[in-house]
């Protein structure tokens, strides 16, 4: 279990600002004041809404904001803020956010890659924070990690890569060892071939053989797929599955494409700057996100959305003649086996014509929703939108052509 | 022969001499420049902002000393060392007298052209041995030193070729060598042949040290 609690990281020191320290302490003041309206500013549906003097500030001086000398002059700016969060034994828990949002900072608390300025964490009971370095070095041994760009050593041979973290291991045991490991990520006949010999999905795997290698009951994966295409992203998240079943390893998935929190995790929490915003099952996170950013986030992944698209372009599919309406159907429960638009159509006897529809599989649930055009008397239409919202599905009435009286 | 290189031919022997002192210069200084180099190329790059052992005081320390040692040029670095060569190696002057300047102008060069090979060292590698609970020794040793075996091979070669430009100047001021050798007879005596052989010499030398270089360098890339 993973247990983490009042996460607080500050963001690292401008590596290269050394030498602009002394400019910098000129600035401090002036930086402050910047740094509580970028506070101030918040995203509403994906778009930065900045304070009224946007003006005043550059977007040049931005990154110096990131500066440790900053950030201890004013404690508002950080990666991580007061983050807690528990995850159980044989969970795949996805961290979901915007690029920037602290996702990447958080994982890396979780190995302490990134000591965190305060919190706890805890790793089956196990205080991290306070572990000596010898100890915590055993520890890390424990928790796997795989990164977005692989990170294998170019230098070494697969069977090379997979051994590293090997140690106190006779030649022969080693080798048993990486054999058993390129197995079980399916490419057992690699052992020779240096990585630049590899196609991306197959150094993901040899990365994954290499985490694995110590028998770790947790693996980290930032970012793992991102830099795959989608085929080869699938086979990768199939494996994941696959050893989290088997070995019953904790993996905990940090990305900012949907798709794969859909595809794999079973719960997940959302993150927006540095905060986590919605924590919960990913059914319910996508089929009833709470927060304005979580919605901007599912939204981006439906094809529903698209219809707003076609309703500015005046497509004529969306067309609605007098008498019509067009509203969005959205599926929020787990439940929707029944014929929904046939029954709706034959019992109130209206036309419902499918305009656009989104069905997908999350978390062993269908999820998602149709936009339909009725046609037919007024009160008819009423009723068939009484009944649907009775079954509890959201409808969202999106033109009304009806003659009111 | 006795006709093309006359003043060669008198003075075999003195030249083999020579030869043997320039190379013994280059083995001696060059095997201490290699360790002391190697260490503080590792220093300033475990030491610095962001790396693994992050250090400032060490880190500014090290690498003013360095700019320091690098922007005296060398002919006054021989010169002023010399009490201090007495000091060390009882004698400033020949092959013993001239390795303490040479380590001293050749070093902090050779610890940035390490520091920089081992900056080619991508960072995700490091966070990736880290995250296997590697100690930053193991750091050190297993990936900055392995993974950048080759550009530091290259780097080595671009050390070894200066520093023969520097036992040449090591010459002048009594250090003996090829360099001393063609000062004496072949600009002060204008023989001109035992100019050219040296520079000969110093060719296939440079030629021969940068085809091991990168063949080496070559080798340990994959």
């Amino acid at each position: 279990m993973i247990e983490l609690e009042h996460i607080v990281k500050s963001f690292h020191s401008d590596r290269n600002s050394s030498a602009q320290a002394p400019v910098f302490r000129h600035w401090d003041k002036q930086l402050v004041c910047y740094t509580k309206k970028i506070v101030g500013a918040s995203t509403i549906g994906g778009e930065l809404v900045r304070p009224e003097e946007s003006g005043k500030f550059e977007d040049t001086r931005i990154p110096r904001l990131q500066s440790r000398g900053v950030c201890q002059k004013d404690k508002s700016i950080h990666a991580v803020n007061d983050v807690s969060l528990t995850i159980n034994d044989g969970d795949i828990f996805g961290i979901i956010g915007f690029s920037g949002a602290g996702k990447s900072t958080l994982v890396r608390c979780i190995n302490l890659l990134e000591r965190p300025d305060s919190g706890s964490v805890k790793i089956d009971g196990v205080e991290m924070m306070t572990l000596k370095p010898r100890e915590l070095y055993k520890a890390r041994t424990k928790i796997g990690m795989i990164f977005q760009q692989f990170n294998l050593m170019p230098s070494r041979t697969v069977l090379q890569n997979v051994a590293y973290p090997l140690r106190n291991m006779t030649r022969e045991q080693i080798h048993k060892k990486v054999s058993e490991l390129l197995a079980l990520v399916d490419i057992p006949d690699k052992e020779n071939a240096y990585p630049s010999e590899l196609s991306g999905g197959q150094k993901q795997r040899v990365a994954i053989a290499r985490a694995l290698a110590n028998d770790p009951t947790i693996l980290l994966c930032d970012e793992a797929t991102s830099a795959l295409d989608p085929q080869t992203t699938g086979s990768i998240l199939q494996l994941l599955k696959d050893l989290n079943k088997k070995l019953g390893l904790t993996i905990v998935v940090i990305t900012h494409e949907m798709e794969v929190v859909k595809n794999i995790c079973r719960k997940a929490a959302v993150m927006d700057a540095g905060r986590i915003i919605e924590t919960g099952d990913v059914f319910e996170i996508f089929s009833s996100p709470q927060h304005p950013v979580t919605r901007n986030f599912v939204r981006t992944t439906s094809n529903l959305s698209k219809i707003e698209t076609l309703i500015n372009d005046d497509s004529p599919i969306v067309k609605v003649n007098p008498g019509q309406v067009m509203a969005r159907l959205v599926y929020v429960h787990a439940d929707v086996s029944e014929p929904l638009i046939s029954y709706a159509s034959r019992a109130f006897d209206i036309e419902i014509n499918i305009v656009l529809a989104d069905v997908e599989i999350v978390a062993g649930a269908m999820i998602g929703g149709t936009v339909v055009i009725f046609s037919g008397s007024s009160e008819r239409i009423d009723k068939a939108l009484k009944y649907y919202r009775d079954k509890n599905i959201r409808v969202e009435v999106i033109k009304d052509a009806r003659i009111t009286a | 022969m006795q006709e093309l290189l006359p003043n060669l031919m008198k003075r075999l022997p003195e030249f083999w001499k020579a030869c043997g002192d320039t190379l013994l210069m280059e083995v001696w200084s060059g095997a201490i420049i290699f360790v002391l180099g190697l260490i503080f190329g590792i220093i300033l790059t475990v030491t610095k902002p962001g790396g693994i052992m992050e250090n400032r005081p060490v880190y500014q320390l090290l690498d003013k000393i360095i700019n320091l040692f690098r922007s005296i040029p060398f002919i006054i670095l021989l010169t002023a060392l010399m009490p201090l060569s007495r000091a060390i190696m009882g004698t400033a002057i020949y092959v013993r007298g001239v390795i303490v300047p040479l380590v001293f102008g050749a070093t902090p060069f050779f610890a940035r052209q390490v520091e920089s090979a081992l900056a080619q060292t991508e960072k995700g590698l490091v966070e990736a041995a880290l995250s296997m609970g590697s100690s930053p020794f193991e750091v050190i040793f297993r990936v900055y030193l392995r993974e950048s075996l080759a550009p530091i091979i290259r780097a080595i070669t671009i050390t070894i070729i200066s520093l023969l430009g520097l036992t040449a100047m090591a010459g002048a001021v009594g250090a003996g060598g090829l360099g001393d050798f063609a000062i004496r007879y072949g600009h002060d005596r204008n023989m001109q042949d035992i100019t050219w052989v040296v520079v000969g010499v110093l060719v296939a030398g440079v030629s021969i040290v940068q085809w091991l270089g990168e063949y080496f360098a070559r080798k340990n890339t994959h």
